[in-house]
């Protein structure tokens, strides 16, 4: 019988949502009362974050189907990190989603209460949890949409946060729902992309996709069809079994890949079929109809950003760059003004970290496009900032071998000074081997690393090329192990205007 | 566990230097292991023969426990100077013995202030109020004085109140204006923050400053008020009471309603509001002056009525309330002044127990004797008595005693400064 870890230990002796009544109390109380266990593992599924780097500062992570949110919602998250005062900031996250910074663990009951009335929840959004579910950020206003992944992605949510939904999984778990052309999830541990079934439309399911410092994975077909309308009970059957049988000795190799290598890919979907059964019954297991993982996706995901006609006559998007996905209380006020002012108040979340204004009808995109905030979160960013993801870098995480948020977005400028590139290329930076900033999925990925130059250790990364979210994906491979950051710049340019037909700009005169 | 080449043997000597590509996923390693000793880790660290890199020193961190922290925390203040990356890492471990540490520390490294108040603030030992207090009030360079308020922040609910209190309302008008923005953000975090909010002077505050304070107020609707009066004959609600409601809806920015006992029959049973915003609901304020049967009776029924229309805070009978006691005192001790006899209380005639020990109890306190008037006819011998010693009707505004009482014997409650001004500070600073 396999030994429970630590962190096993820790989750097997109270599930973290039991805290949720007793956090008024708790922080009152002052947290000395919570011991390091709580502290650091079991607040997670209140979506409360202990922060090492940050002592007494904490961080929420919300959770936001489908990237969508509005104004009355980013107002309340605004007036949060606003009391925060120089602490406080948020982030545009990888998964459509917003993690506040600088929080005390005083502000966590109001806080709780505030996102409530507004329809918000933190639940379950870190640790061994299934995390916040993406779909396609333009659902519902995209002309080029297969089908509107928001209602399906609320329904998984609404079923995994239930009372049939797990509380102890193994480890964290991804899931997404693809709805366009360009709906790349190959990322998620469980991926429904758009497929057809003898002329249906529904969903053909992919499993087992992952990134980490040990090992890298696209999700596989798993030979599963199903209606729209299975989703939320099929994620269930998913994430029982995972929790039942997903590896809990050596939490390194346990992401869900780790178990269908250990029973073989048809093994594994014939449990999955059945523990489908038992959710659902055995009746609609019978409907899961075997498909080869043909789908619909066959592009690199948009760039969200500019003004672009929705698929409802005479409305707009406007999407906006938000650099390095970092919000500020007064930027965040200022979008939930200007979406409430020139659109319907709706917005959403990019995994490239990035954000739009819904609904905005043409009589008001002048005045739209002058307004000031847009000087800061430009509607036409540079080819290679529109779509530079990184991770979080070590001002925040102590595992960062560079300041990689900082890194990003100085040598992401410098390049643009220099170079005219012809069309967006995606730059994915991350602090470290953990590879939260998802560098084997950029078409340039840059990885924090140790290199030595003239005799001393420096600051370096090391550089991925290659990784592609199109028709044909692939995880991008290492290029050169320790590139020192001074000489970054010069590398990257000549990357570019060799392999991406970039030129350099006419100096001025 | 298994030995590959690189594996770490938890041994110091054989961790990769700065710089080696084998030193991240070593450390890693380090970090996962089962069990972790971390005395050689310790020995190597004091004497220097290990470097003391932010990467190991978060695993380590990570790992210490009651014995090991103080230690490392020892090792880290040693430090000449401590750096403060480090200190962040290790300072989170919560221990009587680290806190002791960081006030030792204080006192021989005053310099250091800047780094070590946050983490000592962190500790949370209510003993340290004074000396974060302190430290954040003092004439001093901007960096110690923010640390010292950081100290108070991350430990915020530790600290005795009223003294955090004062020290953070007399911060919100600090010179130094984030000094002063970050006290007016931590007096919202507080119980009863809108009424200190509202308590510090607008006029005193830095521009940046006030919007701030004006932004936390936002965000803290007061609730509104539903102030229960007695009105008079046909639900005529007296001037008095209707200037009441309109200043206190003014200076609350919330909605205020009075509500007459004597209105149409049932009034105070009629039209519920529409829900309240905010978690708390509205409040329930029984302008009643002594505990009768409206206070017994009716405030219930009509208490279980307003519940109906979401959560209902009732608070108890205005007479009850220790600052309108007070202030009924200096009344009462005014009016004394060069009287000839004692003055006296004319109240409603209250039956019961309670009604009498709260009689005797305000006749206590004040030094006024107290004495039954009809309120609907009043009885001439009572006014007889009453011009020989000074008088005070209890009503708040004109009744029917009130009008009945000869100009000279002073106006309604209400009518006077000192009592019309606490009641509207008290009703004004509601949450
Ligand atoms: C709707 C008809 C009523 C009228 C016109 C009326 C009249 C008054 C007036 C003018 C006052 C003085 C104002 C005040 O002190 O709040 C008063 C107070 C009082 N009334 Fe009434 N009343 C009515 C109903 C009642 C009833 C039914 C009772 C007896 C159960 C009662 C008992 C009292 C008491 C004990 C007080 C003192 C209240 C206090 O200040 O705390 N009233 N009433
Ligand atoms: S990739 Fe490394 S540096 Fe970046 S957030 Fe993850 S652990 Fe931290």
């Amino acid at each position: 019988m396999a030994t429970l870890n630590k962190v096993e230990q820790a989750k097997a002796s109270f599930c973290g949502l039991d805290l949720a009544p007793r956090l008024g109390e708790l922080s009152a109380a002052g947290w000395e009362s919570l011991d390091e266990a709580t502290l650091t593992i079991h607040l997670k599924w209140l979506g409360i974050f202990f922060r090492p780097v940050t002592p007494g500062r904490f961080m929420l992570r919300l959770r936001l189907p489908n990237g969508v949110l509005n104004a009355d919602q980013l107002d309340v998250l605004a007036e949060a990190i606003d009391r925060c005062g120089s602490h406080g900031s948020a982030d545009i996250t990888t998964r459509q989603n917003i993690q506040l910074r600088g929080l005390l663990l005083e502000d966590m009951p109001p806080l709780m209460a505030a996102l409530e009335r507004v329809g918000l929840t933190s639940r379950q959004s870190g640790h061994d949890n299934p995390r916040n579910v993406t779909g396609n950020p333009l659902a519902g206003i995209d002309p080029e949409e297969f089908i509107d992944t928001r209602p399906l992605v609320d329904r998984i949510q609404a079923a995994v946060l239930g009372p049939e939904g797990p509380r102890n999984l193994p480890r964290k778990f991804n899931v997404a729902v693809g709805g366009a052309p360009d709906s790349f999830l190959l990322h998620n541990d469980l991926a429904f992309l758009p497929a057809f079934n003898d002329g249906t439309l529904g969903f053909t399911v992919m499993v087992g996709g992952f990134f980490s410092a040990q090992r890298n994975e696209l999700a596989i077909p798993l030979g599963l069809w199903l209606p729209a309308d299975q989703l939320p009970a099929f994620t269930l059957a998913v994430l029982r079994h995972y929790e039942r049988q997903g590896d809990r000795s050596n939490r390194n190799k346990t992401r869900l890949m780790y178990l269908i290598d250990a029973v073989g890919l048809d093994t594994y979907r014939a449990e999955v079929v059945e523990s489908y059964g038992a959710v659902a019954g055995a009746a609609a297991a019978l409907a899961l109809v075997p498909h080869d993982g043909t789908h619909l996706v066959c592009r690199a995901p948009r760039d969200i950003c500019g003004v672009h006609a929705q698929k409802q006559p005479g409305l707009h998007w406007v999407g906006l760059h938000v650099p390095m996905g970092r919000l500020h209380a007064d930027s965040m006020t200022d979008l939930a003004r200007l979406a409430r002012t020139y659109g319907s108040g709706g917005l959403r979340l990019s995994e490239s970290q990035n954000a739009l204004i819904a609904d905005v009808p043409s009589d008001r995109l002048e005045a739209l496009l002058a307004e000031p905030l847009l000087r800061h979160f430009r509607v036409d960013p540079g080819p290679l900032a529109a779509e530079a993801v990184s991770c979080t870098g070590n001002r925040y995480c102590s595992f960062a071998l560079i300041p990689t948020k900082s890194t990003a977005q100085a040598v992401v400028e410098e390049l643009e000074r220099r170079l005219e590139v012809p069309h967006g290329v995606r730059t994915h930076w991350t602090g470290c081997p953990n590879a939260c900033g998802q560098p084997y999925m950029g078409a340039i990925g840059l990885m924090g690393a140790k290199a030595r130059k003239d005799g001393a250790m420096v600051e370096a990364v090391k550089v991925f090329l290659g990784g592609s979210m199109a028709a044909d994906p692939r995880l991008a491979e290492l290029h050169d192990k320790g590139i020192p950051l001074s000489e970054l710049p010069e590398a990257l340019e000549q990357i570019l205007v060799e392999r991406f037909g970039a030129r350099p700009r006419a100096l001025p005169a | 566990m298994l030995r590959r080449d690189g594996d770490p043997t938890g041994d110091p000597a054989q961790l990769p230097p700065p710089g080696d590509p084998g030193r991240w996923p070593w450390l890693q390693h380090l970090r996962r292991r089962p069990q972790l000793e971390l005395a050689p880790w310790l020995t190597a660290l004091e004497e220097g023969s290990v470097p003391a890199e932010t990467d190991l020193l978060t695993v380590l961190a990570e790992r210490v426990d009651s014995s090991s922290a103080p230690r490392l925390l020892a090792w880290w203040l040693q430090q000449d100077p401590p750096d403060p990356t480090l200190g962040e890492r290790i300072g989170r471990w919560r221990e009587a013995s680290c806190a002791e540490l960081l006030r030792q520390a204080l006192m021989r490294a005053p310099q250091q202030a800047p780094l070590l108040l946050p983490l000592l603030g962190h500790q949370r030992d209510p003993a340290d109020a004074a000396l974060l207090s302190r430290l954040a009030l003092a004439p001093g360079a901007a960096a110690l004085r923010r640390a010292a308020l950081e100290g108070l922040a991350v430990g915020l609910s530790s600290w005795p109140l009223p003294a955090l209190r004062r020290t953070l309302t007399q911060l919100a008008a600090d010179l130094d204006p984030q000094l002063a923005a970050d006290a007016v953000d931590l007096l919202a975090r507080l119980p009863q923050a809108r009424a200190l909010l509202l308590g510090l002077a607008a006029e005193r505050l830095d521009p940046a400053v006030a919007a701030r304070r004006q932004r936390r107020l936002h965000a803290l609707p007061p609730s509104p008020l539903l102030l229960l009066v007695h009105g008079r004959s046909g639900g005529l609600i007296p001037d008095d009471l209707l200037a009441l409601r309109d200043t206190l809806e003014q200076r609350r920015g919330a909605s205020v309603r009075l509500l007459a006992l004597t209105a149409a029959k049932g009034s105070p049973h009629a039209p519920l509001p529409p829900r309240p915003e905010g978690p708390e609901g509205a409040t329930l304020v029984p302008l009643f002056l002594v505990p009768g049967g409206h206070v017994r009776h009716d405030l219930p029924a009509i208490a279980d009525h307003w519940r109906q229309a979401g959560p209902l805070r009732r608070l108890p009978f205005l007479g009850a309330w220790r600052s309108w006691q007070q202030a009924l005192t200096q009344e009462v001790q005014e009016l004394a002044r060069g009287a000839a006899a004692p003055p006296l209380l004319l109240h409603h005639p209250l039956d019961g127990a309670l009604g009498q020990r709260y009689l005797q109890h305000l006749s206590r306190i004040t030094g006024a004797g107290c004495r039954p008037a009809s309120y609907s006819a009043p009885d001439p011998q009572e006014l007889q008595l009453a011009i020989r010693s000074p008088v005070l009707a209890l009503a708040l505004a004109a009744n029917r005693l009130t009008d009945s009482l000869p100009l000279e014997l002073g106006p309604p409650l209400l009518q006077r400064p000192r009592l019309q001004r606490v009641l509207l500070e008290q009703l004004a600073a509601l949450p």
